[in-house]
């Protein structure tokens, strides 16, 4: 088995339809399409597509809940303990990981039977996957743990909300559960990027920076903000438990919203065009 | 009530734990390094398997046992030191190179359509020989001296039989034509030969006679 894994490889049942991200993102039925021709894109039940968004978004936690289950794997996989900058409880914390993953995909099978949903409805990309193919561990957990799992707290908050607001026990009780594991696994990506960079200010620049490029590739088209025009929801308190600062929060909240400015003018350029 | 101050036994009727065990202090941890390596070879390859494996039934039990041997190979690394081993790193190695080879080639099949291939390697190879060796090693090692050892041995068959379990119901309903039995069974052959010649996943001696380093058999030490 080879030590690294490329995303067009990733093994799929024949269910599995996969798409590239701006194709993705362009299917009307996603949480982040058309919002019922509003510009409130905030997944809430009166929004008239409400039903689609959410079962979109419920394949898409799906989907990149194997991605991130592979992720983790890869990690136990890829690096050599000690030897590659990977210490033993590193790897056991990724073993950790892919068990919480596991369950995670167990549960979003059992939530879009849920919610009417089913496998290889929507299409899946394997962008986030892309993030943990980094051959250095600190980037790598950077990417996967601080900013994949970082999105995937702000994901469940956001139907968890949905779940409440929509009186709908099953998917409020089972966000919440995995929320938790996710405020957990940000947290040993934090944990792990302060202290394998402790005498390495450099590297320490260079994860936080690809974490900057991952953060904007999640926020794609202002997918995750701050306001109403965004699906889903930046989740400042549980990011504060998973280990960020202040003004690391801020600054997702920029990079988000430059996504978002960024994608409106791309949208308005392809209108002036016609 | 009984009378309080009525002298009892130390060890209650029922309790029949005795002192002679099979192993030392060394020979222990010898053994303890050994499985920590294992456990450590299993569960890298199971988390790196998940990408590879297309069966997403599979997929989910492969991130979930590869926990299960993580954890064991933590159990195995605290215990180290607690048998006098400082440096867990030491005895953490395979007994030979025949197990690093057993390992090179249980860890060789990356393609999607050899899970078959895979599984075999695992749930009927290696894991019912790592079955074999814990139960060796609970059974022959002494009761009261060494219970931090066979607690942990405990939780470890507890989880290995249930993991056993379910990766040989997964291979059962793989398995449904004669050349999938034929692949499997020149699967477990291949690699049961090399884990043969590897003497077990401690090396000779894995399951009593003489070890590699003794060539005798091991004195059980009486009271």
């Amino acid at each position: 088995m080879r030590k690294a894994f490329p995303p067009e490889d990733l093994a799929r049942d024949s269910r599995f339809a996969r798409v590239d991200r701006m194709d993705q993102i362009a299917d009307p039925r996603a949480a982040s399409g058309q919002g019922g021709g509003r510009p409130n894109q905030r997944l809430t039940p009166d929004r008239a597509d409400s039903a689609d968004a959410a079962r979109s978004l419920m394949h898409g936690i799906f989907v990149g809940e194997i991605q991130a289950l592979e992720g983790a794997g890869r990690t136990c996989w890829d690096f050599e303990t000690g030897t590659d900058g990977a210490p033993f409880a590193l790897k056991l914390d990724m073993a950790r990981q892919c068990w919480d993953e596991a369950r995670h995909c167990e549960i979003s099978v059992k939530l879009s039977e849920h919610m009417g949903t089913e496998i290889g409805e929507f299409g899946e990309s394997a962008f986030l996957y892309q993030a943990a193919c980094n051959p250095d561990p600190v980037l790598r957990l950077t990417g996967v743990n601080r900013a994949l799992e970082g999105l995937a707290i702000d994901v469940f908050n956001t139907m968890k909300e949905f779940g409440s607001i929509s009186a709908d026990p099953v998917l409020e009780f089972c966000e919440d559960w995995m929320l938790a594991d996710e405020v957990t696994h940000v947290k040993m990506g934090s944990d792990w990027l302060r202290k394998l960079t402790e005498d390495d200010p450099e590297r320490r620049a260079n994860a936080l920076e690809f974490q900057r490029v991952v953060d904007k590739l999640f926020s794609f088209g202002g997918f995750r903000g701050e306001d109403d025009e965004s699906p889903v929801i930046l989740a400042r308190r549980f990011r504060e438990l998973a280990g960020f600062g202040t003004d690391e929060i801020d600054e997702i909240a920029a990079i988000s919203a430059e996504a978002r400015d960024e994608a409106k003018a791309h949208r308005a350029s392809l209108a002036a065009q016609g | 009530m009984a009378d309080p101050h009525a002298p009892r036994p130390a060890f209650a009727p029922w309790d029949r734990r005795e002192l002679p065990g099979s192993f030392t202090v060394e020979e222990s941890a010898r053994r303890a390094g050994n499985y920590k390596w294992i456990e450590m070879r299993l569960f890298e390859a199971l988390g790196g398997w998940i990408a590879t494996v297309p069966e997403l039934d599979v997929k989910m039990r492969l991130g979930t046992h590869c926990y299960h041997h993580a954890w064991h190979a933590e159990l195995w690394h605290k215990r180290l030191p607690e048998l006098r081993e400082m440096n867990p790193e030491r005895l953490a190695v395979p007994p030979n190179e025949q197990m690093e080879r057993f390992v090179e080639a249980l860890t060789e099949p990356e393609a999607a359509d050899l899970t078959i291939e895979k599984l075999v390697g695992v749930y009927r190879v290696l894991i019912p020989h790592k079955i074999a060796a814990y139960t060796y090693h609970l059974n022959n090692t002494s009761t009261i001296t060494d219970a931090p050892t066979i607690r942990s041995l405990k939780f470890i068959l507890h989880d290995e039989m249930d993991d056993w379990r379910d990766g040989e119901m997964i291979l059962q309903s793989l398995i449904e034509t004669p050349d999938d039995v034929r692949r499997a069974a020149e699967r477990q052959v291949e690699l049961e030969t090399i884990l043969v010649a590897a003497g077990g996943i401690c090396g000779p001696g894995t399951l009593g006679g003489p070890t590699s380093d003794e060539q005798q058999p091991h004195q059980e030490v009486s009271a």
